[in-house]
This record gives structure tokens, C-alpha cells and sequence, in this order.
């Protein structure tokens, strides 16, 4: 029997003791490391760099990374396995960071810094050397307000009950702390943290800064304190070398268009764009960004869980079992299950495929009725009709919204223009399959996956002057956001754009 | 003889112009527009909710036969003799006060109106007060409210309270539904029934109201 191989972890400074042939990806994951496109080896968001040791190349590391990267020992973390002894470098997202120091300036200053994404499902916090830009150390973690519902409505509901505020705030700083004392243990010798920029959606914002959510209960749901909101470590129970450091938390943009989406605009660069750019999140509440030029939209569709998997009799989250890719040949769907084995469930990228490909193949109408309820996937996995009908909802609320959102800056139909996927659902997504059902009306050349676009976003604050104070004021008066509700064509294009386009599109 | 059962294929198959051109030949060939109703609109609406929950028509399919199922009515209206037509019931609908989503609330009006009943649409964010003061100037029998969202379904008891505040509970039945909702919950507010979808409102609109199905 082969001994096992050690594994260091450079610069969060683990070490650890796994089987020869184990997926790195496995290994990585229990200590933060993010696979943005699922593993798929196709974001190039999981790579990191062999110190000593030695990773294979694999067909996607030759595809996706520069012969300059490959023969500095860079490597897509999802395709590799381990074999022997490793020292590992992990510079999640800090390529896009520090790779460009042009198109990202990043103004040195002491001490360190921690960005914060706070997701309503998962909290990820990284640690960062503002001396440099440099990433020391990840964090994730699920959001403990999931005890009280897992989408935001639940969580105001939950708000609005005597008592609820102070427990649902708790609740997400608590957590933070933990992830924050935890990242400063990891880097002992790294001196004080200064500064924080925390980003999430508008419900997220106001729970954790402690303002009333009755405003966002109801129409016209508008925030009251859509404002930045300023703390210090101190107040929020973090460790001695973390209290004196200044906390900001973004401000919001408008209804359900949080601070997450204004750090997404950063991360996109959209607001330094010349010509038309565009952007969405698509989660739950599916956010979607567009400007022409000058001024800059956005506004929240609402599209649902079906993206996630929920709502789908056979959906489950983009995990292993969970089916993610399928394609067709003319006759057959093929199908690709995360982590290979049975076929367990179908997550959002494979729903979006399978009725792709059900399409391509006359199994599913345009209209989305099914030749014959269910359509077979795999195994005991298959896809009902009332499945097709929930897609049908979350792809039309966000096809509509992109039609709205266009239109509101003055872009007709038809307009090219780059586009930008962020978030973990957007980045696993087949823009191929996203094109079929009408999901994205956009060329496949000009939509780009933007990864962990909120949490760069965050990061990109920390290495601003004054946190981004000078820019932020000049950005927010662009921005302006649009109430979906308040137009009255909004039932006619989610009503057309609920059918799935005819043949494949050119 | 017009072609009834051409009118209600072109409103089951959604084609507005077709079934306002149609409506107006019937009328022009001395059909009586309450035989118009009975025997192509209302069959028609019918069939098009049975599709809807059997899954074979969605949203889409049942606005477009909605629009030519309106087209075809307004043609009627005008020769519709003020009483010669008795409608099933009377029902005053609205999404309840702080929900703005309106997409289902529209779908069951246009059931309603397809399966003969008269409807007053109070639009959307409609407070309590409003679903009262509706009722009782329409004297309506029955108070439709839709909500689609967890915070915003709170607002269904406080209506069915202000009716029984206004002593109207005798008179008016409450139906409640969209996708907050459930057959749980319209019971423990006290409404009178839950419908998961537009042709199960318009079932339990009969029952309620004590129309034959
Ligand atoms: C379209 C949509 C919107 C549109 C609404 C446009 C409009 N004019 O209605 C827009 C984009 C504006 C919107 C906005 C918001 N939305 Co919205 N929206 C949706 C979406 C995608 C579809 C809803 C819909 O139209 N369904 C189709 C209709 C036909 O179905 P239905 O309404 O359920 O109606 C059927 C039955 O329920 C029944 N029925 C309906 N009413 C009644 C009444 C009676 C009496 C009876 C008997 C039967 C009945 O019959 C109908 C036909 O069969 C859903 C997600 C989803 N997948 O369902 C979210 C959803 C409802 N929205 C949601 C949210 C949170 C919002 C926002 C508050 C926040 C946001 N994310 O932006 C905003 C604010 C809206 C506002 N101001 O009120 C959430 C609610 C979550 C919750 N737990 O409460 C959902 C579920 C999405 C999600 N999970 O995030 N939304
Ligand atoms: S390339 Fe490895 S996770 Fe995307």
C-alpha cells in the first residue's frame, strides 16, 4: 500500500493528509477553495500554483491556461489528482486582481483587509494583504439565517416577528466574527486588520446592519436606509487585532438590488464601459445590469429557485449526483453527472440543457409541452412537465427583464453586446444551452462567465482610497433602478418570453 | 347557421382576430349573443382551463385565449340587452394590499369572465377597506384575493376580518389564492376556499356561490 501524501496549502498555511489518487478538488474544498463553473474545468477560477511537487497536465489546464502558466506549475485544481507530496500555492481570484494591475489598480496601504459576500445562502469572507492585494486566506460558510427560510422573503417574515431583528442580526454577525477571528488566525504574523467591505443583497443589508425590513415587506418596496452603513470590528465582536478595523457595508441600489450588485458593476467594469454592456446574476431574485454608456440600470426579476434546483421534482443543487450537462447527437441525450456515478438529480446548468436538447430533439415543444411526460434522463432522473413549466417562469422573468432593462437605456432587440454571467449558477451555465431556451438573447462569442464577481467586487473596494468613498459618490447618482412592476408591458414580454425560440438560433 | 364551433376553436387556439370576426358574423346571421356565450365562449374557456391543469397549456396559451375570448365579448356587449344575460355571480378581485404581482390574479378575472361571471377588478396593493367598500357598493357575493408573496399573504385575514367587522360575512364568501398561498392557510384565516389555480377558482366560484358546474 502507497503511503499517504502530504499537502500544504500556501498561504492559509494548511497541511494535510490525503490518499494517493484523491480528487484535489476534494481536498481543497473543505478549506474554501471555490469551483465557479462547478469543476468543469472551464472558468479557470479553481487554479493554483505547484511549489513543489508535480500535477499532470491536463487536456482542460492546456485548454483553458497559457503556455507561460503551465510552465510557471499553474494548474486547474478541479482536473488534477493528487499523487505524491504537494506544496500548494492558492491564489483564488487574485489572478484577476493582481494579474492586471492597469485594469485593476489596487492602491497599496498597511495592514489587511477582509471582503465579505453575504449571500442568503452562503457567507464567503477572504483575507487579504492590502500591502500587495494579495489573497491569504478564504472562508465559507452557510448563512445561519437559513433556520428562518432559505430566500429573503421568509427572512423579512421572519424580521417582522417581535424579537426576529435582533435574532436574525446576531445570527449573520456571529458567523462573520467566526469567519473573520478564523482568517486572522490563519495569517498570525500579518499585523492588524484596518478595513472591511462587506456586500449582500438588500434584505441581507438590512438584517445584518439592524434597519427595519417593514419597507421591504411590501410595495413599493422600497429601502428606507439604502446607505453605506459604517461599524467597527469592535461592535461586532471581532478579536483584538480585528477591532479597531473600519467595517463598510456597501450601500443598496433600489428595491431588491443590493450592495452585491454594486460590487458586481465594479467587478464587470461596467460603469467605465464605452458601449453597451450588460450583466445578471442569476439567482433567486436574478439580478440584471445594463448600460448603453452613461447611465446605468438594474433591477431584480424575482425568477425563483428553479436555477438552483428547487421547485424541480428531480432538482437538487449543482453537487456530486447531481446531472449538469447533457447534450444530443441527433437521437440520443447524453448525460454528464458531477463527480461521475448514478445520476442522483439534475441542478440548474442541466435543466437548462436537458430542455435544450429536448427541444433540439422535438421532445419538448416550443410552447413546453412534453411529447411525453416524463422525459428521461438518466437513471432514475427525468424531467416533468411542470418542471419545463417552472423553468418556463424563471427563464421568462429574466428574458423579460434583460428586454426591459435594454429598452430603459434605449437598446433595441437584437443589440450585441458583451454580457456578463456572475455568480456560481452563471458561471456554470452552458451559454449554448442558455441560447436555446432564450435565456440569454446574446451571441455565445460575447458572453462571459465573471465568477465571484460580488466578492472581487468587495475586494476591489478594500484597495480603493478612503474604501471607494470618492468613487462610489461619483458611481451611485449613474445608477438607477428600475421597478419591474411599474412597467406595464412587463405581463406581455414575460408572457412571450416564456416560450422556448423555434429552431436552434443563429 | 354561424359557426359557433369555429368560435370556440379560434378562442381555444388564441386567435383574437379570427374570433372577433366570427362574433360579429354571428351576430350579423341573428344568433342570439346569450346562445354566442353559452355555447362557444364559455365551453371555450372551459376547455381552456381543463388544459391548463391537465399541463398542456400554460400561462401564454391561456392569455392569448384570454385576449380573443374579450374580443369576441366586447363584440357581444353591445348587443348583450341589459338583462337578457344573467351572470353566474358577482366578484370583486384584487392582489391584497403591499403585492404588486398581478399575472394570476388577471388569469382567474378572465376565467371568471369566461365561465360567466361579472367581475370588478380593484387592480393591485388593494387594503382591506377597499375590498369591503367594493363589496358592498357592488353587492357582490363573493371577494377573490390573490397573493403571491410570504410577507404580503399576512394581509388576507386582516380583510376577512374588516368583513365581518362590516357584517358582511353573511352575504359575501372570500376565496383566496396564488402561490404564497395554501388549502391550509385559507382555513386557518377563515376564508371560504382555496384555489390552486384559474380553473379551480372558477370551480370553487360555482360552489360558492351555488351555481350549476
Ligand atoms: C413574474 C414575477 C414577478 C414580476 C411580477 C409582474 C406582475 N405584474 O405580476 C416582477 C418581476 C415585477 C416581480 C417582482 C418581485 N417579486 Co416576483 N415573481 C414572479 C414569478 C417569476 C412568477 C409569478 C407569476 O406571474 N406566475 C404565473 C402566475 C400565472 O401564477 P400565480 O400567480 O401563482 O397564479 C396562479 C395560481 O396561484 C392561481 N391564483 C392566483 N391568484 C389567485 C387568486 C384566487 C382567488 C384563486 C382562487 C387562485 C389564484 O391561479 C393562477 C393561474 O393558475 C415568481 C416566481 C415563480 N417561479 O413563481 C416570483 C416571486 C413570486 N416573486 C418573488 C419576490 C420576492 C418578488 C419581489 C418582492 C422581490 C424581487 N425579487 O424583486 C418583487 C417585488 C414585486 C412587487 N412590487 O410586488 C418571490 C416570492 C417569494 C416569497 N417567498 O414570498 C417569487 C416566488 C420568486 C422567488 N422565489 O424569489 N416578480
Ligand atoms: S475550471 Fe476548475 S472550477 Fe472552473
Amino acid at each position: 500500500m502507497r503511503r499517504n501524501a502530504r499537502l500544504v496549502l500556501r498561504p492559509i498555511g494548511v497541511e494535510m493528509s490525503v490518499k494517493p489518487g484523491t480528487a484535489l478538488a476534494d481536498a481543497l474544498v473543505v478549506h474554501g477553495v471555490e469551483f465557479p463553473c462547478g469543476g468543469r474545468g472551464r472558468c479557470r477560477g479553481c487554479r493554483v500554483r505547484v511549489v513543489e511537487g508535480s500535477l499532470a497536465e491536463s487536456a482542460a489546464d492546456r485548454e483553458r491556461l497559457s503556455a507561460e502558466e503551465l510552465a510557471g506549475g499553474w494548474r486547474l485544481a478541479c482536473q488534477a489528482r493528487v499523487e505524491g507530496d504537494l506544496v500548494l500555492e492558492l491564489r483564488q481570484w487574485s489572478g484577476l486582481i493582481l494579474a492586471d494591475e492597469t485594469s485593476f489598480p489596487f492602491e497599496p496601504s498597511p495592514g489587511l483587509g477582509i471582503a465579505v459576500d453575504i449571500g442568503t445562502t452562503t457567507v464567503v469572507a477572504q483575507l487579504l494583504d492590502l500591502t500587495s492585494g494579495q489573497v491569504l486566506g478564504t472562508r465559507t460558510a452557510l448563512n445561519p439565517q437559513a433556520r428562518w427560510g432559505a430566500d429573503v422573503m421568509s427572512r423579512i417574515s421572519a424580521a417582522l416577528a417581535p424579537g426576529g431583528p435582533a435574532m436574525l442580526r446576531d445570527a449573520i454577525r456571529t458567523q462573520i466574527a467566526s469567519m473573520v477571528n478564523s482568517l486572522l488566525k490563519g495569517a498570525p504574523h500579518a499585523g492588524p486588520l484596518t478595513s472591511a467591505a462587506l456586500v449582500g443583497n438588500s434584505a441581507m443589508h438590512h438584517l445584518f446592519l439592524g434597519h427595519d425590513v417593514t419597507p421591504l415587506s411590501r410595495y413599493p418596496f422600497e429601502p428606507e436606509h439604502p446607505e453605506a452603513g459604517w461599524l467597527n470590528g469592535g461592535d461586532l465582536g471581532w478579536t483584538a487585532r480585528a477591532r479597531d478595523a473600519r467595517v463598510l457595508f456597501l450601500p443598496i441600489l433600489g428595491g431588491f438590488v443590493g450592495s452585491d450588485i454594486l460590487a458586481v458593476i465594479l467587478a464587470t467594469r461596467i460603469h467605465e464601459a464605452t458601449g453597451p454592456t450588460g450583466c445578471t446574476d442569476l439567482g433567486t431574485n436574478g439580478e440584471i445590469v445594463f448600460t448603453a454608456g452613461r447611465e446605468i440600470v438594474v433591477a431584480s426579476t424575482a425568477a425563483g429557485p428553479a436555477f438552483e434546483g428547487a421547485r424541480i421534482s428531480c432538482g437538487m443543487r449543482a453537487a456530486p449526483g447531481a446531472i449538469d450537462r447533457v447534450t444530443q447527437d441527433g437521437k440520443t441525450l447524453t448525460t454528464h453527472v458531477i463527480g461521475g456515478g448514478t445520476a442522483q438529480g439534475v441542478c440548474g446548468s442541466g435543466l437548462v440543457d436537458a430542455v435544450a436538447a429536448g427541444l433540439d430533439l422535438g421532445l419538448i415543444q416550443p410552447s413546453g409541452r412534453l411529447a411525453k411526460d416524463p422525459l428521461p434522463l438518466r437513471a432514475a432522473v427525468g424531467l416533468r412537465q411542470a418542471d419545463i413549466r417552472e423553468l418556463q417562469l424563471a427563464k421568462g422573468a429574466i428574458a423579460a427583464g434583460i428586454r426591459i432593462l435594454m429598452d430603459e437605456v434605449g437598446l433595441p432587440p437584437g443589440t450585441v453586446c458583451p454580457f456578463y454571467l456572475a455568480g456560481a449558477f452563471g458561471n456554470s451555465l452552458s451559454v449554448a444551452g442558455a441560447r436555446r431556451i432564450g435565456l440569454l438573447p446574446f451571441p455565445e462569442g460575447s458572453v462571459k462567465p465573471a465568477g465571484n464577481a460580488a466578492l472581487l467586487g468587495a475586494k476591489m473596494v478594500l484597495g480603493m482610497k478612503g474604501l471607494g468613498a470618492a468613487a462610489l459618490a461619483s458611481l451611485l447618482p449613474r445608477i438607477r433602478h428600475v421597478p419591474l412592476e411599474r412597467r406595464p408591458d412587463f405581463q406581455e414580454l414575460f408572457a412571450e418570453a416564456m416560450t422556448f425560440p423555434e429552431g436552434s438560433p443563429q | 347557421m354561424a359557426d359557433l364551433s369555429a368560435l370556440k376553436a379560434s378562442v381555444l387556439n388564441g386567435k383574437r382576430v379570427v374570433a372577433e370576426t366570427l362574433a360579429r358574423e354571428a351576430l350579423a346571421a341573428g344568433v342570439d349573443p346569450v346562445v354566442v356565450m353559452k355555447e362557444a365562449l364559455i365551453p371555450a374557456m372551459n376547455e381552456v382551463g381543463e388544459k391548463f391543469t391537465a399541463g398542456e397549456y400554460f400561462v401564454p396559451e391561456m392569455l392569448v385565449a384570454a385576449k380573443a375570448m374579450k374580443a369576441a365579448m366586447e363584440v357581444l356587449r353591445t348587443k348583450l340587452v341589459a338583462g337578457s344575460f344573467t351572470p353566474a355571480g358577482k366578484v370583486v378581485i384584487g392582489t391584497v394590499r403591499g403585492d404588486l404581482h398581478d399575472i394570476g390574479k388577471n388569469l382567474v378575472k378572465v376565467m371568471l369572465e369566461g365561465a360567466g361571471f361579472e367581475v370588478i377588478d380593484l387592480g393591485v396593493d388593494v387594503a382591506p377597506e377597499k375590498f369591503v367598500e367594493a363589496a358592498k357598493q357592488h353587492s357582490a357575493q363573493l371577494v377573490a384575493m390573490s397573493a403571491l408573496l410570504t410577507t404580503t399573504m399576512l394581509a388576507m385575514p386582516d380583510t376577512v376580518k374588516a368583513l365581518d367587522a362590516a357584517g358582511l360575512r353573511g352575504k359575501v364568501k372570500v376565496m383566496v389564492g396564488g402561490a404564497a398561498t395554501t388549502e391550509a392557510f385559507a382555513k386557518e384565516i377563515n376564508a371560504d376556499g382555496y384555489g390552486a389555480d384559474a380553473a379551480g377558482a372558477v370551480s370553487l366560484a360555482r360552489k360558492l356561490v351555488g351555481a350549476p358546474a
